[in-house]
Parts: structure tokens; sequence; C-alpha cells
């Protein structure tokens, strides 16, 4: 393909990603659905973990990044869930798969939402966190947006394409949970401990492994979405 | 079968040859052949059940058939070539509009995926001709069933494609909704573009057409040019095939 064709193409390519998450924002915007649902969610991990929790015995710093994360966890769920969800409404779905995309640029549009939004409602969920746990988040802020970064990216990449793949079912609501969690569980464990460090206080450089390992996950996720959505939005 | 209709026409802009489709042990389509010229409009009744929406299905590309081949416009249907996708339109009982966005926003979302130039522009002379101007910024969710279906059509139609696949059309619409459908699919086959369309509605598929065909158990039982049929004849030999 010559140099010309090939800016063309991409061009052609990042527009019609640029259009699915256009048109995603654009109804959120409008519902708030996914968001409200997914923060009230979040919200309620934190005050149940609060109120059943006795800190004057386990230290919060200790505790505080698992509960930061299951509440990640649980509200990325039902974002995830619903997303695929609201594109079977009216079967939208078939709407865009008949258009002449590429999957991959609907999985990388579906993947940029839902990034986005869950991203979105981590850094609200953060100051209540910090409230909650009293826990002073401000100076390890840095740090603990990349491996915020890291670790919503990990959970977002695989959890798109099973979004997608469950979406037909009828057990779509309990498909995800199943396939998703066992999935992500380096992803998560890798987010929980260095959360735990860059709360410690530890420079980014002392959890290279961990690191390593999310981004590792989040490469392999990445190029297994690529290689199977085609397979996995068909009927 | 003329010769119209013989699968091995090299004129064609849709021919189909032995589609088969097997879900596990059931036989969805069981060696579907046709022939379709540019301008032809098919009509293809059946009851519930007789794989019309499957064949429809396939010949988009939503779906893989067990075998036999399909070439649409000079791309084979079975590759999922996006080059394909660009040259058909489906308009089904199922509108493929988002409700939460206006009218004019499900267009652009659309002609942008579509990769068409000035996507705005083409957008709103889409809604203009569909006769929902003055509506175009209302979300989709509170217009009537007509006016959804008539949105459905200039989203079908956006991206002007040559080949226009209907599956059920008529579902649901009201008798005013019913004629101004009908008008807009007699505009769309004046203009030479070829139209497949499935129907349970006698009088409403067989108005339009120049071709019919009945489809049962995955099998066309009958396909001709609707000038070589007496409408009343055609009425018994359906119920008869119904019956069966």
């Amino acid at each position: 393909m010559h140099t010309g064709a090939l800016v063309i193409a991409m061009n052609r390519y990042l527009n019609q990603v640029r259009a699915i998450v256009w048109k995603d924002f654009i109804t959120e915007l409008k519902t708030r659905e996914l968001f409200s649902s997914m923060f009230i969610f979040a919200l309620l991990v934190i005050i149940i973990f609060i109120f059943s929790i006795n800190l004057s015995i386990v230290k919060a710093s200790e505790i505080g990044p698992g509960v930061m994360w299951v509440a990640f966890l649980f509200a990325g769920t039902i974002g995830l869930n619903r997303s695929f969800i609201l594109e079977k409404e009216n079967d939208c779905l078939q709407g865009l798969l008949l258009a002449p995309v590429d999957r991959t640029a609907l999985y990388f549009g579906k993947l940029i939402s839902n990034f986005s939004f869950l991203l979105i409602m981590e850094f609200l969920i953060l100051p209540i966190f910090m409230i909650f746990f009293n826990i002073d988040l401000i100076p390890h802020l840095l740090p603990l947006i990349y491996v915020i970064f890291a670790g919503t990216l990990g959970f977002c990449t695989i959890g798109t394409l099973l979004s997608s793949l469950s979406a037909n079912l009828k057990t779509r609501d309990i498909m995800l949970p199943i396939l998703l969690y066992p999935l992500i569980i380096p992803i998560i464990i890798g987010s929980v401990r260095m959360t735990s460090q860059v709360i410690a206080g530890e420079p980014l450089s002392s959890m290279t492994n961990w690191l390593s390992l999310v981004l590792c996950f989040d490469v392999i996720y990445i190029a297994v979405s690529i290689m199977i959505i085609d397979f996995v939005l068909e009927e | 079968m003329n010769e119209q209709n013989n699968p091995t026409s090299s004129h064609s802009i849709i021919q189909v040859q032995e589609l088969r489709k097997d879900f596990g042990y059931l036989q969805a389509l069981s060696g579907i052949s046709f022939n379709l010229n540019k301008g032809d409009f098919l009509t293809i009744f059946g009851p519930n059940g007789a794989g019309k929406t499957t064949l429809i299905k396939i010949l988009t590309g939503l779906m893989r058939p067990t075998s036999g081949s399909a070439i649409i416009d000079g791309f084979d249907a079975l590759e999922g070539n996006s080059m394909l996708r660009s040259r058909i339109g489906v308009i089904s009982h199922a509108t493929c509009l988002y409700p939460d966005l206006t009218a004019l926003e499900n267009l652009l979302f659309y002609a942008k995926l579509y990769g068409l130039d000035d996507p705005e522009e083409r957008a709103s002379e889409s809604i203009s001709a569909a006769g929902l101007q003055l509506r175009r910024h209302d979300p989709v969710r509170i217009y009537s069933r007509g006016m959804q279906q008539r949105l459905a059509i200039a989203r079908a139609t956006l991206h002007d494609p040559s080949v226009l696949f209907l599956d059920e059309p008529f579902t649901g619409l009201d008798l005013t909704a019913t004629n101004g459908l009908k008008n807009k699919l007699h505009d769309l086959h004046t203009d030479k573009r070829t139209l497949i369309m499935t129907t349970h509605d006698i009088s409403c598929g067989l108005e339009m057409c120049d071709k019919v065909a009945i489809q049962n158990k995955g099998k066309f039982l009958f396909l001709e040019s609707i000038n070589r049929i007496d409408r009343e004849s055609f009425e018994t030999l359906y119920t008869e095939t119904l019956e069966k």
C-alpha cells in the first residue's frame, strides 16, 4: 500500500474510533446512567468497608489499597456490563457491525470509552477514600495516578472484550464477572501491591517487577483482543 | 426457474449459490440459489422459522454460512469485506438507532462511521429527505414508530448503497407509516437500487416487487418474475405452502 493510501486508511480508522467514543460520551452526558451507577456502587463499597473495619486495630494504609481496588473492580464491572447492553437496544450493535468499520476500531472505541468513564469515576472516588480512611494521598498522587492508570487499563482491555462476548448471552450479568475476575487476578494483585507501596511512600523504581507484570498483561490482553474480536462479534 | 434466475448468470449484482446454514442439527438454509440484476426488487415470503432472516444475515456478512457462496456487487459476502458493507444498506424492524441521541446525532454518528465527506451536511440532508427536519433535535426515544422507521431508512441509505436488504420492514407500522414506507421503497426502486425484502404481508410484498420467492424450511420453493404470476394463484400457492 502507498504511504498516501496508508495515511488515508489510518485517518479513516482513527475517525471511526473517535466517532464511537464521541457517541458514547454524548449518550453518557445525556443519561448519566453508567457513571452514576458506577460511582454510587464504588461509594457504597467504601462505606460498607469503613463501617466493618476497626481502624484502631487495622492500619488504614494496609487495608485501604485492597478496599480501593475492590470498589474500582465492582464498579467497573457494572460499567462494562452496561457498555455493550446499550448497543443491544434497538439492535444498534447490528448497525455498527454493518458499517464498513474494522472490528478492532469498534473494540478500541469501546475500550477508550470504558477506560475514560472508569478513570473519571476513580479520580472522583479518591478524595472520598482519603477522607474515610484518613490517608493523605496528595504527596503520592503522581505515582498513584500511574498505578491506577496501568491497573485500570488492564481491567478495561480484557473487560471490554469479554463484555462484547457476554452481551449476546442471556446470562450476561453473571457471565461477565465469572469470565473476567480469574483473568484479572494478576493485574489486581499487582495494582493492590503497588498502591500499598505508593501509600507507604516508596518510589515507583522499587516496584518495577509489579509494574512490569501489570503492563505485560495490559499488552497481552490488547493483543489477544485484536486477534479474536472478529470472532467474538460474529453471530 | 427462468434464465434470469440462473445462478451462473454473469450480469447479476447478486449471485447466491447453494447457500446452507446449520445450527447444530437444525438446517436453517438448505441450498438456496438465485441471481438478481441491478434494479431488481425481490420479495421473499415465508412463515416464521423459514430462514428468511438467516438468509439476510448471511448476505449482509453478519453470519457465516455452513457452505455455499454469495457475491454481492462483486464482493464475496462471506468474507465480511468492509468494501461490501459500504455498498449495502439494511432496514429491519429493529431501527439500529440510539434512543438517547437526537435524529441528527444518530445520523451524524453513522455518517462518521461510514467515512462520508462532510458528515454534518449529509446527515442534515437525509433528515430533511425523511421529513424530520423540525424534529431533528429531539431524542429518538420520543419519536413514534413510523418516524423511527423513516429515520432508520435515512440511516440505511445515508451512504447511498447499491443494494438494500429489508427484513420485515413493515412490522409494527400503522397504515400511514406503511404507506410512507411503500412510497420510499418505490422511490428507491425507481432509483435503480437492488432490493431484497422479506415479509409476511402479501399485499405489500406483491405490490412493489418485480420478483417473488416463497421460502420454507430453508428452501426456495418458488421463485418467479411478478409478470409471470397471477396474484390469486400466488396467494393460493402461498397458503398451501404454509399448510404443508
